[in-house]
């Protein structure tokens, strides 16, 4: 497809894995992003999209610690963002505010709320409660699942409960349904995992190999996306999580990240190690509506679920996130650490 | 309007009336009052105002035109007065004329009475006479009408005492028709007297009787006796009052039992088949059982003829004996099929069963067999149709995986390259029989087969479009490859199945539909333009016929489709081979590199593997060739330049500066090489091999990506790498990209190193020597061991 340049760019310093939507932010549509870099200091960039869409400024650059491996937006307030961080040899993670002041000073410290310290393995990502104001966590190292209770008045974050995968499943990635907020999901080795919060017991799995990404529709309960390393994305439906709904090819090399539009259902986002970003109509309702048709008949009648496919990138992309605010917007972040904003909005009629 | 000419005259008015219905055509233009200006013109209207018409007159001429319309109307006036007058003189002959006739009639009718009178009194004479000879002949007329009356029933007496024996007679003369009159006759007074004066008389000939029913059934069942007899026979017990129904219904029975002998069972067809095929060299002493069948069913078609004359209502039953017959034939016919049969057998039973069907037609017109049987023959000829489309695929997916392949084998031995020739054959083959098949089917001459040939046009071309597309579906169900909405039942099967298929196979897949997109399609196409074109009319109304265009787009997606997914299995399996490698050491507390990593021997072996596999399947790609003869004469000094190069790199590396230059050199070089790293994949051994490569050099830079490593750790990838490059450039057509891939890795490392000090070049050459050294003495040791 047609790589025309037509998202707006903007370079961090270092190479990048992460990017999140500032949901909090209701004015602008901001996104965070940090650095990963092992001998450099990191750093955090609060980015917002210009009034007009035309412009990406930074609008505020704090110093991190170590380097990022992953970050994630808090849902409620927009100064408080959670990272996963490495220092080399070991793992943390931390609940971060935005201090105050920040447009007077040059390069300000950014104010640690909390950390999740009780983690032992290598630590792999922090997910907030879905929407609302909830002050629930849940961290994942590669055994182990915590939920947390974060106090942002007292600074202090406590374990409310834990479980074990088991060695043989590392973990490496999660979701929490939007749907159910007791379901959430995380990515192993060789199987999706679903944990039910309130016994913290695992309950369901799919058993499919290499997920890198997991994202649930959140316009449509019981649907999953995952993206896998060789076998592109599958849509799965949790009432029958067997064989998946569909199959969309993916990428030319591993898919790294998928993420489901929060307003238009079926509309996909992948990223890959190829360097490109795939835009997917998956419009899972055609195979439940029609199971009667004869498998050939239905894959011709298929239109090509690709719509677009971004290759304006110099290396693999690893961070994508849709703007929630606007959501025709999204943010993706190459590993070279270039954000580059895009719209979807010519595709959105097609839908 | 109407008010107007409420004052005028009522008998004037009607007078108009009358004289305008009489002169105008239509009544209705003068009498309604619909258009005014017309009506005060029009002198012969109803509505004529003589009054406004003057003023009208007046008011629209001058003098001299009134004047002049003054003179024409005395004229007119002048002229309708001698019309009056001629009218009146012509009315008053008339009725002179009349007058005089009148005078004449009652002249004439006088004296007329006088003769009347005497008329009256001769008739009066004539009655009085006739009335004398009645009365004297009157006696003896009521003695003769007595004598008369007692001699009939004499008579009948006597024929009531002769019966018994006249019954008889009839019964030695077989004259049963007669009898049964006789004792039909006699049946009102032996019922009246039979208890009384003719008891005996009446025994005698109820006996008579009951041998005659006795004889009239035995007759009836004899097949023997024409049919006419046969017939007659039943008309006369039915005038006896036997209960023919129940006779009936046994005769029916027996038919129907019958039907059964007629049955051309499965297993019998075959040898119907076989035996017709013999029959003209082998005139043996036993009936052929085809002769065997025709026979019965001419028997059969008899006695239909037969019941049919006798018992003129009981046709509903009989033909839905035929009906059942031919539905049975036809049931038969596609058990028949079921089996693989040839078009050769199948159409003899074809043509047996048509001849059936042909005898009972004629006899029962009525029963529309010949369109029960069409339709029925219709549907026959369609599963036949699709069943041997059925069975080719059939074929050829058994062909695919009549091979049981492990992976040894599939290395060792050319076994893949076996399969590939042998399905490609069962394909043409197959097609081939199935075209010569049809063309049987098209030249058979039964009526029904001229009449569907269109028809069958329209199938055979629909069977090839829905053969292909079925075949491209399992192709990619074998492939493993299934799409999901396809097999939500059959999940877990499907993916077990889909472990076991060898990847290999996925590639002879892959190189079959290629094969089937460039040689078959078309060779049908072909076939089908020269033998089995039109038809076209009714055919493409419902579907769509054979679409070679798209046949061939299908085929060719599925192609690609199946040889990425060749790679992607195949990159799978080094991937995790990979995974295994990153995941498990602690890398921040490396040691110092030994040896190059046993991982890079697996993944050369894998390499290998799929070199061996590509080589059996694919075909050679054209451009490698010259390339590589321009590369095996240097192939030693491109491999030292670039090892000088590297090295270069690498200690350039060492301070900071330095390396941000070479990440800056490198991100020049993505820009020009982006586009190369993942090309179109072809289909020949270099470049499915070139992709499987890049493909795993990418993914071995992710793991490194993710990992941290200290400065041993960065040296065993460097060494790792280096050793790699070699090897790895032998077996691949793009080596830039290789060479671009490798040194991404060794950037990535070093990226994620805490402590970038690389391998001094001396000491990164010994330990490779080594491991050169070391793989040799293995492979020696090998190929002792299998010597010895």
């Amino acid at each position: 497809m047609q790589g025309g340049s037509s998202g707006i760019g903007y370079g961090l310093k270092y190479q990048a894995r992460c990017i999140s939507d500032v949901k909090a932010d209701t004015d602008y549509t901001s996104f965070l992003t940090g650095t990963l870099s092992l001998k450099e200091e990191n750093e955090v960039h609060l980015l917002r999209l210009s009034s007009g869409g035309s412009e990406l400024i930074c609008e505020g650059l704090f110093s991190h610690p170590n380097e990022i491996w992953d970050l994630a937006s808090c849902p409620f307030d927009q100064r408080i963002f959670s990272t996963v961080f490495s220092t080399g040899e070991s793992f943390g993670a931390a609940i971060w505010q935005i201090p105050e002041l920040y447009g007077q000073l040059n390069s300000p410290q950014l104010e640690r709320v909390a950390s999740l310290d009780a983690l032992v393995g290598k630590i792999n990502c922090v997910l907030w409660w879905p929407s609302g104001r909830c002050d629930k966590l849940i961290s994942m190292d590669e055994q182990n699942i915590f939920l947390w209770n974060l106090d942002c008045s007292k600074k202090s974050a406590e374990v409310i409960s834990k479980d074990s995968a088991g060695m043989l499943h590392s973990l490496s990635g999660g979701a929490w349904n939007p749907h159910d907020v007791n379901a959430v999901a995380a990515t192993g080795e060789s199987s999706v995992q679903f944990w039910d919060l309130r016994t913290m017991k695992k309950v369901n799995s799919i058993e499919h190999a290499h997920v890198r990404g997991v994202d649930y529709n959140p316009k449509r309960e019981h649907i999953l996306i995952t993206a896998e390393d060789e076998s592109g994305i599958h849509v799965w439906d949790l009432r029958k999580a067997k064989v998946p709904v569909q199959e969309l090819p993916g990428h030319t090399h591993w898919t790294w990240a998928v993420k489901c539009n929060p307003e238009y259902d079926g509309l996909i986002l992948s990223a890959g190690t190829d360097s490109a970003v795939n835009l997917w109509y998956a419009s899972a309702s055609s195979s439940d509506e029609k199971p009667s048709q004869s498998p050939v008949e239905s894959i011709r009648q298929r239109v090509n679920p690709l719509l677009n496919s971004y290759t304006d990138y110099e290396d693999s992309v690893y961070g994508l996130a849709w703007s929630s605010r606007e959501p025709w917007v999204f943010a993706s972040l190459s590993y070279d650490g270039r954000v580059v904003i895009e719209s979807v909005k010519p595709f959105l009629p097609r839908i | 309007m109407a008010t107007e000419a409420a004052p005028m005259d009522e008998k004037a008015k009607r007078m108009r009336d009358l004289l305008s219905s009489f002169y105008a055509p239509d009544p209705s233009i003068s009498t309604s009052g619909s258009s005014i200006s017309a009506s005060f013109d029009n002198i012969n209207s109803t509505s004529f105002d003589a009054d406004q018409y003057m003023d009208l007159m007046i008011k629209k001429s001058n003098l001299e035109v009134l004047l002049q319309r003054h003179v024409q109307m005395a004229a007119e006036i002048k002229n309708l007065d001698t019309d009056l007058q001629m009218l009146v003189y012509e009315n008053y002959n008339k009725f002179i004329s009349a007058t005089d006739t009148i005078k004449r009639m009652k002249s004439n009718i006088f004296g007329m009475e006088g003769n009347m009178d005497q008329l009256l009194h001769k008739i009066m004479s004539v009655q009085s006479r006739s009335d004398g000879v009645n009365t004297s002949l009157f006696e003896k007329r009521e003695h003769i009408e007595k004598l008369h009356r007692t001699r009939n029933l004499l008579r009948k007496v006597q024929f009531i005492y002769d019966l018994p024996a006249r019954l008889q007679k009839c019964i030695k003369s077989e004259t049963y028709g007669d009898a049964v009159r006789f004792y039909i006759g006699a049946m009102p007074i032996l019922k009246v007297y039979g208890d009384t004066s003719f008891q005996d008389c009446r025994r005698a000939s109820e006996e008579a009787i009951e041998i005659i029913i006795k004889n009239l059934q035995t007759k009836l069942f004899s097949d023997s006796e024409s049919i006419q007899a046969r017939a007659e026979a039943a008309v006369l017990l039915k005038q006896l009052d036997v209960p023919v129904d129940s006779l009936k219904d046994k005769l029916l029975e027996k038919l129907e039992q019958s039907l059964d002998g007629l049955q051309i069972k499965p297993e019998e067809a075959s040898l119907l088949a076989e035996h017709n095929d013999s029959s003209n060299d082998a005139e043996s002493n036993e009936q052929l059982p085809a002769k065997i069948h025709e026979d019965a069913v001419r028997g059969f078609s008899e006695a239909m003829r037969a019941y049919r004359e006798i018992f003129p209502d009981s046709e509903e039953r009989l033909f839905k004996l035929a009906k059942a017959l031919t539905a049975m034939h036809f049931e038969n016919l596609e058990l028949y099929i079921r089996k693989r049969v040839s078009a050769a057998d199948f159409l003899r039973i074809f043509r047996i069963i048509w001849e059936d069907v042909i005898l009972m037609d004629e006899v029962l017109p009525e029963a529309e067999l010949s369109d029960l049987s069409a339709e029925a023959a219709q549907v026959t000829v369609k599963k036949f149709v699709a069943r041997t489309f059925s069975h080719l695929q059939q074929d050829i997916s058994d062909t695919i995986l009549k091979f049981d392949i492990n992976q040894k084998e599939a290395v060792e031995e050319e076994v893949l390259k076996v399969v590939l020739e042998a399905s490609k054959k069962a394909g043409i083959q197959g097609t081939t029989d199935i075209f010569q098949d049809f063309r049987q089917l098209l030249d058979e001459n039964i009526g029904i087969f001229v009449k569907m040939k269109d028809l069958i046009i329209g199938w055979i071309q629909n069977g090839f479009q829905d053969f292909f597309r079925s075949l491209e579906a399992q192709f990619l169900a074998l492939s493993g490859k299934t799409s999901s909405s396809k097999d939500i039942e059959g999940g877990l099967v499907e993916g077990k199945s889909s472990d076991k298929i060898h990847a290999g196979l996925i590639l002879v897949l892959a190189q079959l539909s290629v094969f089937v997109e460039q040689k078959v399609i078309p060779r049908v196409s072909e076939e089908i333009a020269a033998s089995f074109s039109g038809g076209n009319s009714q055919a493409f109304e419902n579907g769509p016929a054979f679409i070679p265009g798209e046949l061939c787009r299908v085929f060719h997606a599925a192609s690609e489709k199946l040889l990425q997914h060749y790679i992607d299995t195949r990159t799978q399996k080094i991937s995790v081979l990979l995974r295994k490698r990153f995941k498990t050491p602690n890398w921040v507390k490396h040691k110092e590199p030994r040896e190059v990593h046993m991982y890079v021997d697996m993944f050369l072996h894998e390499l290998e593997e799929v070199g061996k596999e590509v080589k059996q399947v694919l075909p050679q790609g054209t451009f490698r060739k010259h390339k590589r003869t321009d590369s095996n004469g240097s192939n030693t000094t491109t491999s030292s330049r670039s090892n000088t190069l590297h090295n270069d790199k690498m200690t350039r590396s060492n301070s900071q500066r330095a390396r941000s230059q070479l990440f800056e050199t490198h991100l020049a070089k993505l820009f020009k090489q982006k586009v190369e790293i993942f090309t179109k994949v072809e289909f020949t051994q270099e470049s499915v091999v070139t992709t499987t490569v890049k493909l795993c050099l990418k993914s071995l830079q992710e793991y490194v990506r993710l990992q941290t490593f200290n400065r041993s750790g960065f040296q065993q990838i460097q060494l790792d790498i280096q050793f790699l490059k070699a090897p790895l450039k032998e077996t691949v057509e793009d080596e830039a990209a290789i060479d671009f891939l490798l040194d991404e890795v060794i950037v990535a490392a070093s990226e994620r190193c805490l402590d970038v000090i690389p391998l001094e070049p001396p000491i990164l050459d010994k330990l490779i020597q080594a491991k050169l050294a070391k793989s040799k003495e293995h492979n020696n040791n090998n190929n002792n061991t299998v010597s010895s």
